[in-house]
């Protein structure tokens, strides 16, 4: 018999601790700069609690791999309505941070719910397609998963957390995209996203992705039902997009959707825009090689709130510039790439799902974490996994690695091959 | 199988795709427009401080420090970052209304919203300590150490020094490229006016890292960028601290001003006008009443009248006519005038003297101040023969002065009486000018240049306050070089024959006046004037024989000239000549001490008492 850490995979892990040890070397330079005596002061401990939370992970990393599969076969559907009980006693009795009520307190240790179900929700689905996998195609099952991934998210929208709750809406596509949801349906699902960005950043190109939308999925299937629900979908998000933007919608609102099209512009900059103005001028700033670790003008002087935080990369941006910047990037993406690899290999539906939901979830995250940090996309308040200060966040991402790697680890133990 | 591929190269390329779409935003961003991120990031965080040079510090004649700086703290405002929910709390803590914050702030913002101006000068550092507790609840607020002047001795010279106040709008208008800014410190009059391009120096740059809210967090590229500033230049003055003292002292009470020159070189020993007023209170918030005081009240301390007022001299004119009347020829030094106690002209009531001298001869004119003999001199000269030797002694004209403050009497020719008398005027109307009376004014400076003169043999001296600047680190020092001095014309023995006329003031009309053990020559005058009580005039030069000191004094409504101002420029020129005044004159001493100027109107003098 070999060894169990034979089939371990050292390349993931390498890469988990090259992405969390740059993100410490960020919220280091937030707290330990020349500008750390006009921090306050629980924000100057962040570097050393987040030190914490990497050694908490890297325990909750060894207990995941000594886990048999069956165990997160088993525990997939507990976990994932222990996770909906957590998030309803966050909703009544949790602790609101910055507008979210999605805290609970453990001890003295704050928890943030909704990153915990994450973990369940990507348990809960995959473990739901690998009971389905093999006779599932249609429309009641791909119901079902959006049912099952709505649920947390409808919560965690209750608990005012938009940003977390878009995560979870974003991971629906990508599981019934790995559920074997006919790909024409899947085009209609995403249409409105894209139709609907578009709309905010330049409503004619939303016109003429909508029509051509339209107009190509009556070439591609030649069937007037789905041509019309496609054209439903996309030319309907445009219109309702460009209604609520010019008729329902608050001025504040529409200030906080728009301001990222153009947030130096005088109207934004000092108020909607003011974040993205200072974090693109931290990133651009960088130039090729950056300012250098802890010479961050932007950085030290804390021009751009939460950038600890949400805004991590800001500090990557500026002080490591674009060769830092392009570094985190390829090490994101090995890791992706990888953990694909890793998913497919278990043969299982439940190990793809879970390897599956699990890029997806950390592809949603960096695409709008950066996308925010450089305003191509609104403010979103989302962290980026492993980088960002947040003890929740890097447990819970780090569980979903840990989980792929285990499975992947284990993957002879599987009972039924999938296909 | 077939389809998971498919679907798993789908999700790949989605996956190259979207970090993709990131790369190229990143390599725009920190590409291609990096200059202008770099720019905007600059601006944002390098924040360039004025460092405001030490004013240069003034010194008497003799290197006694008057006047130099002390840290005062200023709280500076940066209007794009202040939050104006923090008024109240800034309020209370400077212990100032709300009104006044908004102001400043309001003020601010009209001159830049980036740029970090002042707004509160000159508080405590209890207050500075009890705002920097709070700092971090103040958004857009910093300080800095200014200089404020410091005073040092108990020479007031507020007509000297001039005093130093924040810059006017219309100041700050024509100086902008100079570099001032609102809230800048400016000599506004005296010699911080004339010479505040030497005493400000240069201005120094600091460039520092700041964060969001405007605080400073360290030195911009180590501070290699920056400017140091240069400390202005010291002025050393040719004003004697100790004769300086000595005549405000004198003054107390009194309204009216003296002068004192080198008489060779035209220094000004002392220079005092009253009343005056303490420059320190220009170093804190000045009340609208005060200043209304300073500059509207009949007393008007602010008015400089040594250099400014328009007084008639009286008597001590008489000197002037005597030289002017030997040149002229139209007496020689023996020729007596016949004095029956008025000038014949306009019978006994028009042209009075004080006595009937019967025949008097020039000098015995000059000691015993006989009005007749005078009103002949003018009798006999036209006025505008008067007015071209007027104006070779320094009267009607500007004196070259380094301070700006300055009048120029009034010296009257035929075109003025032309224009002053439509109705005609007649040979009669001069006469009164033979006096010092009439339609004229001289100012105790051009008095004071005029005896000079007749004391050093006819030149006439350029005045000046400052005799050297001088380099506070280097030490380097350059002289002011004065205007040229002007000779006058007029024969050297007449002089002789004039000056024993001042000399017999001393010895036989107010003997208490001579220093004791120390031969003077002056004489004494009395202006009638619109206001009330005479004006008290004195002239003097000092000593005799080799004279160093000429003095002006003039002290409005007291009185004789021989009781008030003849003993504060004998006391003066002792104090200068000997170092010390006698005890001998204890007596008049104190006489003078308790003189006090006539009061003017009281609505007038009570504003602001």
């Amino acid at each position: 018999m070999r060894t169990w850490y034979t089939n371990l995979d050292f390349l993931s892990i390498f890469l988990w601790c090259s992405l969390v040890i740059f993100g410490l070397a960020a919220i280091y330079s937030t707290t330990n700069g020349s500008a750390s005596e006009f921090l306050l002061e629980t924000v100057r401990d962040n570097y050393n609690r987040q030190l914490l939370w990497f050694g908490v992970s890297g325990l909750g990393l060894i207990i995941a791999l000594l886990l048999p599969v069956r165990v997160y076969q088993h525990a997939a559907f507990p976990v994932y309505i222990l996770t909906i009980a957590l998030l309803v006693i966050a909703l009544i009795f949790g602790r609101e941070i910055n507008g979210a009520r999605s805290w609970i307190m453990i001890g003295s240790m704050q928890f943030q719910v909704s990153e915990l179900a994450k973990v369940g929700t990507v348990l809960g689905v995959a473990h739901l397609v690998g009971l389905h996998r093999p006779k599932s195609m249609g429309i009641q099952f791909a119901l079902l998963v959006v049912g099952m991934i709505l649920l947390p998210a409808v919560l965690i929208v209750l608990q005012n957390d938009m940003g977390t709750a878009l995560v979870f809406l974003g991971l629906i596509p990508i599981a019934l995209f790995w559920s074997g949801l006919e790909l024409n349906l899947l085009i209609i699902l995403i249409a409105p996203a894209i139709a609907g960005y578009l709309a905010i950043v330049y409503e004619p190109a939303a016109w003429i992705f909508a029509v051509g939308l339209t107009v190509f999925m009556y070439f591609r299937t030649r069937d007037p039902k789905f041509t019309f629900v496609t054209g439903l979908f996309s030319v309907g998000t445009v219109l309702v997009a460009t209604v609520a933007l010019t008729q329902i919608l608050q001025p504040h609102q529409v200030a906080r959707i728009l301001s990222f099209t153009d947030p130096g512009s005088e109207q934004f900059r000092l108020n909607e825009g003011f974040q993205q103005v200072q974090s693109m001028a931290a990133i651009g700033s960088g130039g090729w090689a950056g300012k250098g670790f802890m010479q961050g003008t932007q950085t030290q002087g804390v021009f751009v709130s939460e950038q600890s935080t949400d805004f991590v990369f800001s500090v990557i941006g500026e002080e490591f510039g674009f060769l830092g910047s392009i570094l985190v990037l390829v090490l994101f993406l090995t890791l992706l790439l990888r953990l694909m690899q890793l998913g497919s290999r278990t043969k299982h539906p439940f190990g793809l799902m879970v390897a599956a939901g699990t890029v997806g979830i950390y592809l949603i995250h960096i695409f709008i974490n950066i996308g925010m940090a450089t305003a191509i996309l609104p403010v979103i308040g989302i962290p980026l996994p492993f980088l960002s200060y947040g003890g929740s966040a890097l447990l819970a991402n780090t569980a979903l690695l840990a989980i792929v790697i285990s499975l992947h680890m284990r993957r002879d133990d599987f009972s039924i091959y999938g296909y | 199988m077939e389809e998971y591929r498919t679907r798993k190269r789908l999700f790949v390329f989605l996956i190259c795709a979207i970090l993709g779409v990131l790369v190229l935003r990143l390599f725009q961003l920190q590409v291609i427009d990096t200059l202008a991120y770099s720019g905007e990031s600059r601006n944002n965080a390098v924040r360039e401080r004025r460092i405001l040079p030490a004013r240069g510090s003034i010194f008497d004649r003799n290197g006694t420090l008057l006047v130099d700086n002390e840290p005062a703290y200023s709280l500076l405002v940066t209007p794009l970052y202040f939050n104006p929910e923090t008024i109240p709390l800034l309020a209370e803590l400077l212990a100032l209304p709300d009104s006044v914050i908004s102001q400043g702030v309001q003020k601010a913002r009209k001159w830049n919203s980036f740029r970090t101006s002042l707004l509160v000068r000159g508080i405590s550092f209890d207050v500075l300590s009890r705002i920097l507790e709070n700092y971090s609840r103040l958004p857009g607020i910093s300080y800095e150490v200014d200089q404020k002047r410091l005073y040092r001795t108990r020479v007031r010279a507020s007509h000297v020094l001039g005093y130093v106040r924040q810059i006017s709008d219309t100041d700050l208008k024509s100086r902008r490229n100079e570099g001032y800014q609102p809230g800048d410190l400016i000599g506004q009059s005296g010699l911080e006016r004339s010479y505040e391009k030497t005493v400000r120096g240069k201005l120094g740059s600091e460039l520092n890292l700041v964060n969001r809210y405007g605080q400073i967090i360290e030195p911009f590229l180590g501070g290699s960028e920056d400017v140091a500033s240069e400390s202005g230049l010291n002025l050393h003055l040719t004003i004697d601290r100790d004769m300086q003292v000595l005549a405000e002292s004198l003054f107390v009470n009194k309204r009216g001003a003296a002068v004192a020159l080198d008489v060779n070189t035209g220094e000004i020993l002392a220079m005092v006008s009253a009343p005056d007023y303490d420059l320190d209170m220009f170093s804190k918030p000045l009340k609208p009443e005060t200043w209304e005081y300073l500059t509207k009240s009949a007393e008007k301390p602010i008015f400089n009248r040594a250099t400014s007022s328009l007084l008639p001299p009286g008597s001590t004119f008489k000197p002037f006519i005597a030289m002017m009347a030997l040149e002229e020829g139209v007496i020689k030094p023996a020729t007596t005038i016949f004095c029956p106690g008025y000038h014949p002209r306009g019978g006994p009531t028009t042209f009075r003297c004080l006595h009937a001298h019967g025949d008097i001869a020039v000098v015995e004119a000059i000691t015993k101040s006989c009005n007749s003999f005078f009103f002949e001199m003018m009798y006999r000269i036209d006025v505008n023969t008067f007015s071209r030797y007027a104006h070779a002694f320094g009267f009607g004209h500007e004196a070259t002065l380094d301070i700006g403050e300055q009048g120029k009497g009034l010296i009257p020719d035929s075109a003025y009486y032309n224009r002053v008398y439509p109705d005609g005027w007649n040979v009669g109307t001069p006469m009164s000018l033979g006096v010092g009376q009439g339609d004229m004014g001289v100012t105790p400076l051009q008095l004071a240049r005029y005896i000079a003169a007749i004391a050093n043999g006819g030149t006439l001296v350029s005045p000046h306050l400052v005799q050297y600047t001088e380099d506070p680190l280097t030490g380097e020092i350059e002289y002011v070089v004065p205007e040229p001095v002007s000779k006058i014309d007029i024969s050297p023995r007449y002089y002789e024959v004039v000056r024993r006329g001042l000399r017999g003031v001393m010895t036989e009309t107010s003997p208490w006046l001579e220093i004791p053990g120390l031969p003077t020559a002056g004489k004494t005058g009395t202006a009638q004037n619109s206001r009330g009580e005479d004006d008290s005039v004195f002239v003097m030069y000092a000593p005799l024989d080799d004279p160093q000191i000429a003095i002006a004094v003039m002290v409005e409504n007291i009185g004789f000239g021989s009781m008030s101002a003849g003993p504060i420029a004998s006391f003066m020129a002792e104090k200068y000549l000997t170092g010390r005044i006698s005890p001998k004159r204890n007596w008049l001493f104190q006489q003078v001490l308790e003189d006090e100027s006539e009061p003017l109107p009281k609505s007038l003098a009570a504003i602001g008492h």
